[in-house]
């Protein structure tokens, strides 16, 4: 069985994001780099599924600089087998149909029978990656998995709908899955695991030599939204409280009026 | 007359009575060495490890605890009953060889006999009194362990061999004592001389010369008998810790104290880290468990046996034991529980007064290492998920690695990057650097530093967290990426002195780091603030404050730091009320051992039982010296409904607020 999963590089959500030069991305300083959380959970299925069928073969493919190279090494110790960097110093740059574009051109003569990828990316959150490698593929896609189980060449899925219902499907492979929270715990690399890890292939392409297709959409501008009110937090006693809530109603409200 | 005593009276001196005994002699301790034997082949299971180098050092350590009783004596009650008996049986081992020597070897070969005179009435009081103090300390024992025994204390099938045995040879002693003197020296003035025997002489006088000398003869084969049992159960039963404790303080840890064996991370040919089977132990680990006597000492102790977790020492140490000699392919982690080994706080307790020299917490990192680093296990998701963030961040709590140096704004001090010169740098840790409650102890010590006019520094989103819970948690491999990232930092500054406010940074960065090649000197705020205030640099207002004092793990056990901060207490005026538990015996927060990371689902809840101990003593504020004690009091508080009666405070904040 050969996997295919893709995985994207994002800062730690807790950073402290500024805006960019360009005024279309966030500025690169002072970020810390991970996998992002839906593709942890694609890595992780993938090694389950490839477990339970007990041979197979797992691609993990990551889009961007070097730095990446990091971030794919932990889903080579999470049990991939090896690893396809499409090295793209702009990555950020390069619109949802372009990265499916990609790795559509990188898939098309490979023959994965699963295509496992995060549901959206934390950073950019398009969503659309994932059912535009299915479509350019012409295969399957399933989008917002939580539950999975494969048996003799179909895929029985739970997806996540709006407003708490669930869909339930069965489709053959080959397919493409974007996962969901829910789905699973992603594991903990073990420290054999990390060693060999190190030594797994991880191939480099230019991204210049699978970039076939051209840009539909333009990130016009990136802000922050604007300040508008925002809660307040008292702190002390009770007296001390009640004082400062007074304060606060008769400065700013017409209640105590 | 003469002063002495016909040596083998009655029995005589012939080759009947010699043939047979020094037969069964060999006999017996020809089963002595045999069983032994056995058991070192079964410590041989286990790794190579060094303990026996600075030899001079190590055997004044083991005369000590054993001549002494040192360990033995720390608690009272029974640690006295045990001295004396071990005092008195000495004695008497002495005066038994004595007798050999002379009559088997000076006076058959030399004819020079030694017990004679003044020497024989002191040698004849001395054994007799020996005699008693042991019959007194051993019926202390007995009644202790079979009467009044304190709860959990296991008594096994071995107990009662060693009473029977023991008070055997001692009552059988004082009959043959008893009948000889009955027959020779009642009446003649060495008869005072041995009390005891006086007055079994006189309570058996009345069976006649003839049944006084069948009875003497008798008893004196069946008391050497018992003697040679005894020697043949020493390696059968729990009498081996005669040799085995004894020897463990010779094979002691010589520090520094309680570092953990740095792994070897980049050997290619390991198969395997950390501990899983027996044979991945160290030799001292096994013979560790045969040294364990189940006096309970450390279980008492232990804080998470205390609040009802299922981790006992004691048991650990025995279920290795078990291991070791029944089971040695038992996989250790199911055998003594996952549950168990997450427990453990690594505070030390067990450790600390072990009266035989036992190494309890090393093998339950080994342990955890098995479980993190070769299956990827956690007590709980929020451990692994704490991982997960220093391995992003550098902090287990989450935080953008960026924002560390933040809390400096305005106070007047840099990071390294912006000004090298500095006399200290302050290594800030994560809770000082990211928790509310603790940047208020942070900037504390910042502002006593400037009182001092000491100019400090901290490394801001440079440094990292020591790593000191993710290695007590077992993560060998995450500890090593950020010591080694620290230490190249801490490299390129050429950083000489490093002051810290966290005892677990502190023992990190001054014991740990050194495996791995980092050598500056390594402070604690508190010896250091002591110092500044002894050189006249720090002035303080002593201004009056009730308060209790607790001794972290870190500070205390681990590093025997117990008077600079009681020093600093006074110097600030604090009216400090001891709890009951305090130095070496201080009761462990619940946040060591890197379970400050994890939830705390089993049992009570280990601070809300210290909160309520400091409570206890009356005092206003309970003084801390940790970021994690400080952490786990604040909580601690709230839920045992003292918010209001008891404020935990460090006391870096009680300095503070008192600067001249």
């Amino acid at each position: 069985m050969k996997i295919l999963v893709c995985i994207k590089q994002v800062p730690d959500m807790e950073s402290k994001f500024k805006i960019d030069e360009r005024g279309t991305w966030y500025a690169k300083t002072d970020l810390a780099w991970r996998m992002n959380e839906y593709d942890e959970y694609a890595v992780e299925q993938a090694v389950q599924l490839k477990e339970q069928v007990k041979e197979g073969d797992i691609t993990v493919l990551c889009i961007g600089s070097d730095q990446v190279k990091e971030t794919m090494k932990k889903a080579l110790a999470m049990g991939c087998d090896r690893g396809a960097h499409i090295l793209d110093e702009d990555v950020s740059t390069k619109e949802p149909y372009m990265i499916a574009g990609v790795i559509a051109e990188y898939a098309r003569d490979k023959g994965f029978d699963l295509i496992f990828t995060g549901m959206q990316s934390q950073d950019r959150g398009s969503g659309q990656v994932g059912l535009l490698v299915g479509e350019m593929l012409g295969i399957s896609g399933v989008s917002t998995v939580v539950e999975f189980s494969y048996a003799d060449g179909m895929v029985e899925a739970k997806r996540e709908l709006e407003g708490g219902v669930k869909a339930c499907l069965k489709v053959a492979t080959p397919v493409v899955i974007t996962c969901q929270l829910g789905l699973n715990t992603p594991r903990y690399p073990t420290l054999p695991n990390i060693m060999k890890a190190k030594k797994k292939e991880l191939l480099t392409t230019n991204i210049a030599e699978l970039l076939k297709v051209d840009a539909r959409q333009e990130t016009l501008k990136m802000y922050f939204p604007e300040k508008k009110g925002g809660g307040q937090v008292l702190e002390g006693d009770a007296a001390d409280l009640a004082d400062q809530l007074i304060k606060i109603l008769k400065d700013k409200t017409g209640v105590l009026a | 007359m003469e002063y002495t005593r016909e040596i083998y009276w009655n029995v005589g001196h012939g080759a009947w009575t010699l043939v047979p005994m020094y037969l069964l002699a060999i006999f017996a301790i020809g089963l002595l060495v045999k069983g032994f034997y056995g058991r070192v082949k079964i410590y041989q299971q286990g790794q190579p490890l060094v303990r026996d180098d600075q030899r001079l050092r190590r055997l004044v350590m083991m005369l000590q605890n054993v001549l002494l009783q040192k360990k033995v004596s720390r608690v009272i009650w029974p640690g006295l009953l045990h001295g004396l008996f071990f005092w008195g049986f000495g004695l008497l081992f002495i005066g038994t060889t004595l007798i050999v020597i002379q009559a088997d070897f000076t006076d058959l070969l030399f004819d020079v006999k030694f017990l004679t005179g003044t020497f024989y009435k002191l040698f004849s009081i001395v054994l007799d009194i020996a005699g008693l103090v042991c019959m007194i300390m051993l019926g202390g024992l007995l009644v202790r362990r079979y009467f009044y025994a304190p709860e959990g204390l296991e008594t096994k099938n071995d107990d009662a061999i060693m009473h029977s045995l023991l008070f055997g040879i001692l009552i059988t002693g004082f009959l043959i004592e008893g009948a000889r003197m009955a027959v020779t020296e009642l009446g003649t003035p060495l008869a005072p001389w041995s009390p005891v025997g006086l007055l079994v002489a006189n309570a058996i006088v009345g069976m006649g010369e003839g049944g006084l000398l069948a009875l003497h003869k008798v008893t004196w084969w069946f008391h050497l008998l018992l003697v040679m049992a005894f020697f043949i159960l020493i390696p059968l039963t729990k009498f081996r810790h005669i040799l085995t404790t004894s020897a463990n303080y010779f094979f002691t840890d010589l520090g520094p104290k309680g570092k953990l064996v740095t792994l070897n991370l980049e050997d290619e040919d390991a198969e395997s880290f950390g501990v899983s089977k027996i044979g991945e132990m160290t030799w001292k680990d096994i013979f560790d468990t045969d040294a364990c006597t189940l006096c309970m000492r450390c279980q008492d102790r232990c804080p998470a046996f205390a609040t009802g977790k299922p981790l006992s020492p004691m048991k650990v140490i025995n279920q290795l034991g078990e291991v070791a000699f029944d089971a040695p392919d038992s996989v250790l982690v199911d055998t003594i529980g996952k549950d168990v080994l997450w427990a453990c706080t690594t505070c030390r307790a067990c450790q600390e007064i072990c009266p035989a020299a036992i190494e309890h917490v090393n093998k339950i990192i080994d342990l955890r290492r098995s479980m993190v680093l070769m299956e990827g296990e956690f007590p709980g998701e929020e451990v692994m998920a704490a991982m997960e963030a220093t391995e992003v961040n550098g902090n287990p709590l989450g935080v953008g690695y960026a924002e560390r140096g933040d809390w400096i704004t305005d106070l007047g001090i840099k990071t390294l990057a912006e000004d090298t010169e500095v006399e200290i740098l302050f290594f800030v840790g994560c809770y000082g650097s990211f928790d509310k409650r603790n940047i208020a102890v942070a900037k504390s010590f910042v502002k006593l530093c400037q009182a001092a006019d000491v100019k400090i520094g901290i490394l801001g989103k440079e440094e990292k967290c020591c790593g000191e819970p993710m290695r007590k948690m077992g993560n060998e491999y995450l500890y090593q990426t950020l010591a080694n990232e620290n230490i190249e930092t801490f490299k390129s500054y050429g950083v000489q002195k490093i002051v810290t406010a966290c005892p677990h940074c502190f023992n990190t960065l001054k014991k740990d780091y050194q495996d791995l090649g980092f050598e500056a000197e390594v402070m604690t705020y508190t010896v250091f603030l002591e110092e500044l205030l002894k050189s006249g640099r720090l002035r303080i207002n002593a201004q009056d404050l009730s308060c209790t004092y607790h001794d972290s793990c870190y500070l205390g056990r681990h590093n025997d730091i117990y008077e600079a901060p009681r020093k600093l207490i006074e110097a600030a005026g604090g009216k400090l009320v001891e709890m009951e538990k305090n130095r070496a015996e201080a009761f462990c927060c619940s946040a060591g051992g890197g379970r400050i990371l994890a939830e705390e689902n089993i049992g009570e809840r280990i601070n809300i039982r210290r909160v309520q101990m400091a409570a206890e003593t009356g005092a206003d504020v309970l003084v801390s010296n940790c970021p994690f004690c400080l952490t786990m009091f604040e909580d601690g508080v709230k839920g045992a409904e003292l918010e209001g009666t008891l404020k935990p405070k460090d006391i870096a904040e009680i300095l503070a607020e008192r600067i001249q």
